[in-house]
């Protein structure tokens, strides 16, 4: 029987491995779900040594084996308990009423490992196999017996308003529960407790925790966070900006209405999302409208642009120059002070195709930063896709560039010899008239 | 010649101020008469006043824009519209031209640059006066020069042209199309050139080239420029905008 405690403690192990590794909210049901696993492993560590001493009363001293049945039993008590907690939690956040039970199922716990410290233990010797009997294991099946009316209720009391696949979860424990623990009232030798107890564990686990579910729910929420960032009107948001310009020339601040002037052009054009491409002159007027406003900004700021004027009617995927812009200005002169110049060029190549140029004056990669820009620039298809962080305007247009336009076009950074470094984007030129 | 009435459809009291007083009606040769905030408003304000111009909100309280234009235009068929609207949208531009609106502008409104929009009504409201006294006997020496210009469209249309054509001085014809229409020769000559160009845009499948010679362009680098200045978007780009939205018409 050694065999069998062992074999579930490491397929345990491994679950408890990936569940503390996978990245996750931290809810009241996860952490449940956290200290379930760990008193679950405690608990087959504890099934296996007594499983070895109620076998060998002879030679283990009595005081040595009562206290490993008492914690193998206490821990039991605790894992009824924890499996009621996580079902009573999953129950609120599905329903949104309150846990009213907590107080009774915590008070019986209590009473539960009293009685399982202190009332005498007693050993049964069978043929097949010995195993402990008595006052002290009715608080065990008790407490089973208490924990799992608990579950049932709260189960069929609320089960029009719980998930389907949460119905299932709570109802294969409570099957699992109900089985097992009936099998080992009846045939006292098997110890098959531990088995019932991983298996419900595990149901848990596949159809409610698993990584997969873990970090959808967390993508979910870092989602439903940017959505409601965006969901600020943006008709509302360039018509008030639109009323101040007005009143701000009214007023004869030509300044200040030209300013605002811009920052609607860039709301305006920034929000046409709907069109994964757009002419060339179209970007760079979302672009100028961005530098009109940094230079005013950072008035030691400069920008210069190159254009091929016959390139104005090409088309390129949508916004990709601000962002290159802005990562130049953040990451490049930033640095200092925002003193220096960008220069925006877009040329012809020799063999037929359009290279855009984003050439700064700033502080240039630091050591190291060259290798790993590259790096994420040339496995673009391996990064997963990032809803934040560094590099993310970057990788996102080097992403679009790709799948837009094709393989064979792209981003990539050189160094220039004076300081600063050049972004260049190379895009296919479809040689139709413009 | 005569001043030209306008009155301003908006519902944002600062929005027609700045009509009002950020542009210069004055140099353009009109004024403004009236003000409305509300679709019911404007439709009385249009009854009552009956301007020759009416620049329009889409977006206003009671009755939407191409409401009120649409019913304005049973009493008033001579009254040019020019929808304004932060709508950045095509197919309100597709209704608009449904109901022949006269010119469309996007918000945020650039106040030196509503003087083109003027210029293009001032030409509508000619052509269509034009049109209504085709069938008079005597012909007004405008009518024959625009005429010419709508014939000529494809070749070298120059003010010394029509000058040697017409057996007058370059100089009075000039001053003709000043009093006549309200616009200069060139805003005339390109306003008619665009025109065209539009319609063998979204009428035929002539290549960008081949519109761009065809409404009197030889270089077509300069047509697209001189498009997209007038148009807000390149000759491809504004035939692909309508096919994309009449495919999802008929979607």
């Amino acid at each position: 029987m050694l065999r069998m405690e062992i074999a579930l403690f490491m397929v345990l192990a491994f679950v408890a491995f990936i569940y503390f590794s996978a990245e996750k909210k931290y809810t009241l049901l996860h952490k449940t779900f956290s200290w379930l696993l760990i008193v679950m492993l405690f608990h087959l560590v504890m099934d296996g040594i007594t499983v070895y001493t109620v076998n060998h009363l002879d030679t283990v001293p009595v005081r040595l084996n009562d206290l490993f049945h008492r914690l193998f039993i206490g821990s039991m008590i605790l894992v009824f308990f924890l499996f009621y907690q996580y079902i009573a939690i999953l129950v609120e956040e599905e329903t949104g009423k309150p846990r009213r039970l907590d107080k009774a199922a915590k008070i019986f716990l209590l009473i539960a490992e009293l009685g399982d410290m202190v009332l005498p233990i007693h050993y049964a010797v069978t043929p097949l196999g010995n195993y402990s009997d008595g006052i002290h294991v009715v608080f065990c099946y008790l407490s089973v017996a208490f924990y799992f009316l608990l579950c049932a209720g709260l189960l069929l009391i609320n089960w029009k308003k719980i998930q389907q696949k949460k119905k299932t979860a709570i109802g294969i424990a409570l099957l699992i529960e109900l089985l097992v623990t009936s099998l080992q009232g009846l045939r006292h030798t098997w110890l098959i407790s531990g088995m019932g107890l991983t298996l419900i564990t595990l149901a848990f686990y596949l159809i409610l925790e698993n990584p997969d579910i873990l970090r959808a729910e967390l993508t979910e929420q870092k989602m439903s966070m940017l959505y409601l960032k965006s969901q600020v009107n943006p008709h509302f948001l360039y018509n008030t900006l639109d009323t101040i310009r007005i009143q701000a020339q009214l007023n004869g601040d030509k300044q200040v209405a030209e300013l605002l002037m811009h920052l609607v052009d860039f709301f305006r054009l920034s929000v046409k999302v709907d069109r994964p491409m757009v002419d060339l002159d179209d970007e760079m007027e979302l672009l100028e409208a961005y530098m009109e406003l940094m230079c005013y900004r950072y008035p030691e700021l400069e920008c210069e642009y190159d254009m091929d004027p016959d390139l104005g009617g090409a088309p390129v995927p949508n916004f990709i120059l601000q962002p290159i812009v802005e990562n130049s200005l953040l990451h490049g002169l930033k640095n200092k002070g925002y003193r220096g110049k960008v220069t925006i060029s877009a040329h012809k190549t020799s063999d037929g195709n359009m290279e855009i140029r984003v050439r700064d004056t700033g502080s240039g990669f630091s050591p190291g930063k060259k290798a790993a820009i590259d790096e994420l620039l040339e496995s673009y298809a391996k990064q997963p896709p990032k809803l934040v962080g560094n590099s993310i305007g970057i990788l996102n247009v080097q992403k679009r560039i790709k799948l837009l336009c094709g393989r064979a076009y792209g981003l990539w950074y050189t160094e220039n010899e004076e300081g600063g470094v050049t972004a260049h984007i190379l895009l296919p030129l479809k040689e139709e008239l413009m | 010649m005569k001043k030209l009435r306008v009155l301003l459809v908006d519902d944002e009291i600062m929005i027609r101020e700045g009509f009002k007083r950020l542009f210069d009606w004055e140099a353009h040769d009109c004024q403004v008469v009236g003000e409305a905030a509300d679709g019911m408003e404007a439709l009385a304000k249009i009854d009552s006043l009956d301007p020759d111009i009416a620049i329009m909100d889409i977006n206003i309280p009671i009755m939407n824009g191409l409401k009120v234009i649409q019913l304005a235009r049973i009493k008033h068929p001579d009254t040019a519209f020019v929808i304004v609207s932060g709508y950045d949208d095509f197919s309100y531009c597709r209704e608009a031209l449904r109901l022949q609106i006269t010119d469309y502008i996007l918000k945020p409104v650039n106040y030196e640059e509503f003087g083109t929009c003027i210029d293009n009504l001032k030409i509508a409201l000619f052509r269509r006066q034009s049109s209504k006294t085709e069938d008079l006997q005597e012909e007004r020496t405008i009518t024959g020069l625009t005429r010419y210009m709508q014939e000529h469209l494809a070749e070298e249309v120059s003010l010394s042209v029509l000058a040697e054509e017409f057996h007058l001085s370059a100089q009075y014809i000039s001053q003709l199309f000043k009093n006549e229409i309200g616009v200069g020769f060139l805003t005339y000559l390109t306003n008619i050139r665009m025109e065209q160009a539009k319609k063998l845009l979204l009428s035929t499948s002539l290549s960008v080239a081949e519109v761009s010679e065809k409404s009197g362009y030889g270089d077509y680098r300069v047509f697209t420029k001189v498009f997209k200045k007038s148009e807000g978007v390149t000759p491809s780009q504004y035939r692909r905008d309508f096919l994309e939205d009449t495919k999802s018409v008929q979607k």
